[in-house]
């Protein structure tokens, strides 16, 4: 069920941090969890797993921020600031949205873990 | 099944199935009536329908946490249950209690119900969720104390796990804090500030600790992931729990006449609440993925990461959207607390105690998984209540915010009412939801009848 | 480094968590008590106001109304329907006596509890009590509740 072996304990260790980071972007410490992302990214070397869980992280927080500044963001303008119409879309909008990449991320992070890709692929 | 008496867990669930349902019927009358005023006016006045409600939901949580702990506490401490014939006897003395307090709300008015019951010697109903007659506080008290003996001493006779004591200590703190359903002091201050020592140190206290240990009994079960792993995490998800729960208490106390402080108390602590329960999806996610086998109870598997999933969503991210005292100020008291309420009792205690069923019932019925058939049908019914509880909540957010904007934001505030119209869209999509929600229920109850081919026990054999 | 964190330390973390925390919301709930009486207009609580308490609890007005937030969201907040009403007790008992028995078709109404007279000044004066409890930046935001 865990591919645990073929990966280095730094290698474990790097994917987990990654995906720790890419968490911690998207709740706690937005723009900072993405800075430590990146440097732990450089660090890494392609088709490795730690490799893919920092381009993983960025991904799921590139796409989050347009997802959900760009798209409130267009809300906001085309319904206009002092509309409480715009507020219910945009609150609602954000939080489920962004609760679901919470949620995606967790999964990431668990599976940065044991050392897995996103998708098991047997 | 290990253990004989843990049979007896099967007819708490099945009362609180049974329970659930008139839950969910008296919860889309509610809906109704917020669009349809005067509908069932005078017969069932909306705080009539809204008593039964919520009161129908602690009956049959409580009725769910008995059954849970009845089947699991067997189990854990390698004994039969210290005395089955207590917990027997105490199923319909509480079940007794339970319907002829419904019954008094249905068939006469409060005022009367009161005087009936001599609640004028010791005054506690007329209190949001703690409306039942003194007498059936009382007998409350006397079932929980029967089943607290009962559980305790199998505990402490038998083997003790971490998922035992935890339990217990989560179910005596529920009878503890209910203690202060009898105090109704005249100030209204002091009223209100010990009623939420039953109303938050349960949902968000105590209660934590029979859930949390619950799902880890569960994902126990069904991943046969190591116990010194899953107790960790337990310990952890708990801790917690208790560090923000307690002082999160302060989130209720800002605008009760209470001082200042609480202001920072309350927002620092609670919120830190979602922690916990992101902590428990976390777990949850974790040990399903290092399963270490592939339990042929797909539907409880699945309610279990469920629970975990929707408790983050309902309690804590819900929970946070309005817990800030400077958000709070513009949000208290409206459409979106019930937003947040109904999505995180859903969330988190309706869910475990579904889980439990899910894993326990087909045991209890002699086998180790349900058919194919009726997980399909559990499965489906599990996303028909769950999508649609999220889209409730979509709707009451949405009320919500209109409310918030128009009455206590805007500069030239609406009155009440006048509001209430302006968002009725919103009630009558809310109600669209809770007939989906009324439908997934009826499908989750017929799934325990339907016949199909038996699941094989694939068991322990798949590790890496 | 997750291996270096053991059972031992999350129980411990739990104990002493739990026992930290729950001492502390004692202290704060021994100077709350203690602090109370310069806002919770205690000086106003004459018998009459109890009995008006009385009298809201055993009919379930909880389960329609706010009072100070808390409650059913079906009805108007009542912890400042006093200033709402122009601080008029008899406006207050006029609305609840002038309820149809029967409700009003296709809306909300409040029922018909036919109290006496001195049952409606007792809630009316209860109302008029919970409207002078201080309360923090003034909650709720305006008069509309």
């Amino acid at each position: 069920m865990n591919a645990n072996n073929q990966h280095s304990k730094l290698q474990l260790k790097n994917a987990a941090n990654a995906a720790l980071a890419s968490i911690l972007n998207l709740t706690l410490l937005p723009v900072i969890g993405f800075i430590a992302l990146y440097l732990i990214y450089k660090k890494t070397t392609p088709n490795n797993i730690d490799h893919y869980h920092a381009v993983l992280g960025m991904k799921i927080n590139i796409i989050a921020a347009f997802v959900l500044f760009v798209v409130s963001g267009l809300m906001i303008l085309l319904g206009g600031f002092n509309s409480p119409w715009t507020w219910v879309y945009v609150i609602s909008y954000f939080t489920i949205v962004h609760t679901a990449f919470i949620v995606i991320a967790l999964w990431a992070l668990v599976r940065s873990w044991s050392g897995d890709k996103l998708k098991s692929n047997q | 099944m290990k253990y004989e008496s843990q049979g007896i867990a099967k007819m708490y669930f099945i009362a609180a199935i049974g329970l659930f349902v008139g839950q969910i019927l008296f919860g889309v009358t509610l809906g109704l009536q917020y669009v349809m005023g005067d509908f069932l006016f005078p017969a069932i006045p909306f705080n009539v329908a809204r008593m039964v409600h919520t009161n129908l939901l602690i009956v049959w949580l409580l009725f769910g946490f008995m059954g849970s702990a009845y089947y699991l506490v067997p189990e854990e401490s390698e004994r039969e249950l210290y005395a089955p014939w207590l917990a027997k006897l105490m199923f319909w003395v509480f079940l007794a209690a339970g319907v002829l307090t419904i019954l008094g709300y249905l068939l006469v008015p409060y005022a009367t119900l009161a005087e009936m019951t001599m609640n004028h010697l010791l005054p506690t109903m007329g209190r949001e969720f703690l409306e039942q007659p003194t007498i059936t506080k009382i007998g409350i008290v006397i079932v929980v104390l029967a089943f607290l003996f009962n559980i305790g001493m199998t505990i402490l006779t038998g083997k003790k796990t971490v998922i035992t004591l935890v339990l217990i200590t989560g179910l005596i703190g529920l009878a503890v804090f209910f203690l202060f359903a009898f105090y109704v002091p005249d100030n209204l201050v002091l009223d209100k500030y010990f009623w939420w020592f039953v109303v938050h140190l349960w949902v968000e206290g105590v209660w934590e600790l029979i859930m949390a240990s619950l799902l880890a009994y569960v994902l126990i079960k069904v991943t046969g992931v190591d116990r010194e792993v899953i107790e960790k995490w337990l310990y952890i998800i708990i801790a917690m729990a208790l560090i923000s729960g307690l002082l999160g208490t302060g989130h209720h106390f800002f605008w009760i006449g209470t001082p200042d402080y609480w202001q920072w108390v309350g927002s620092i602590f609670s919120a830190l609440e979602p922690i916990p329960f992101f902590m428990m999806t976390l777990f949850a996610f974790n040990v399903v993925n290092k399963r270490r086998r592939d339990h042929p109870n797909k539907a409880a598997v699945l309610w279990a990461l469920g629970t975990a999933v929707m408790a983050f969503l309902g309690a804590g991210v819900w929970g946070f959207l309005h817990t800030l005292a400077p958000v709070n100020y513009y949000t208290h008291g409206t459409q979106i607390t019930a937003a947040h309420g109904h999505m995180a009792f859903y969330g988190a205690y309706v869910m475990v105690v579904l889980t439990m069923i899910s894993y326990s019932m087909p045991i209890m019925r002699g086998q180790k998984a349900a058919n194919e058939r009726a997980q399909v049908l559990e499965m489906w019914s599990f996303w028909l209540m769950t999508v649609s509880m999220v889209f409730i909540t979509l709707f009451l957010t949405g009320a919500g915010v209109l409310q918030v904007y128009l009455q206590r934001y805007s500069e030239t505030p609406l009155p009440f009412m006048v509001v209430q119209d302006k968002i009725e869209i919103f009630y009558w999509l809310r109600e669209v939801a809770g007939l989906v929600f009324l439908i997934g229920l009826l499908l989750y109850v017929y799934s325990f009848f339907a016949k199909g081919k038996e699941v094989e026990d694939i068991g322990a054999a798949v590790t890496s | 480094m997750r291996e270096t964190f053991t059972k031992g330390m999350a129980r411990n973390i739990y104990y002493g968590g739990a026992v930290f925390f729950f001492l502390v919301l004692i202290g704060l709930t021994v100077d709350t008590v203690k602090s109370i009486p310069k806002t919770d207009n205690r000086e106003n609580l004459s018998e009459q106001v109890v009995a008006g308490k009385y009298l809201w609890e055993v009919n379930d007005c909880i389960g329609c109304h706010t009072l100070l937030g808390e409650g059913a969201y079906f009805a108007p907040e009542l912890g400042n329907v006093y200033t709402r009403f122009g601080k008029s007790t008899d406006a207050i008992k006029g609305f609840i006596k002038s309820r149809p028995k029967t409700g009003i078709p296709g809306r909300r109404s409040m029922p018909q509890f036919n109290f006496t007279d001195e049952e409606l000044e007792q809630i009316a004066q209860f109302l008029k009590y919970v409207d002078g409890i201080k309360i923090a930046r003034d909650w709720p935001p305006n008069v509309q509740g």
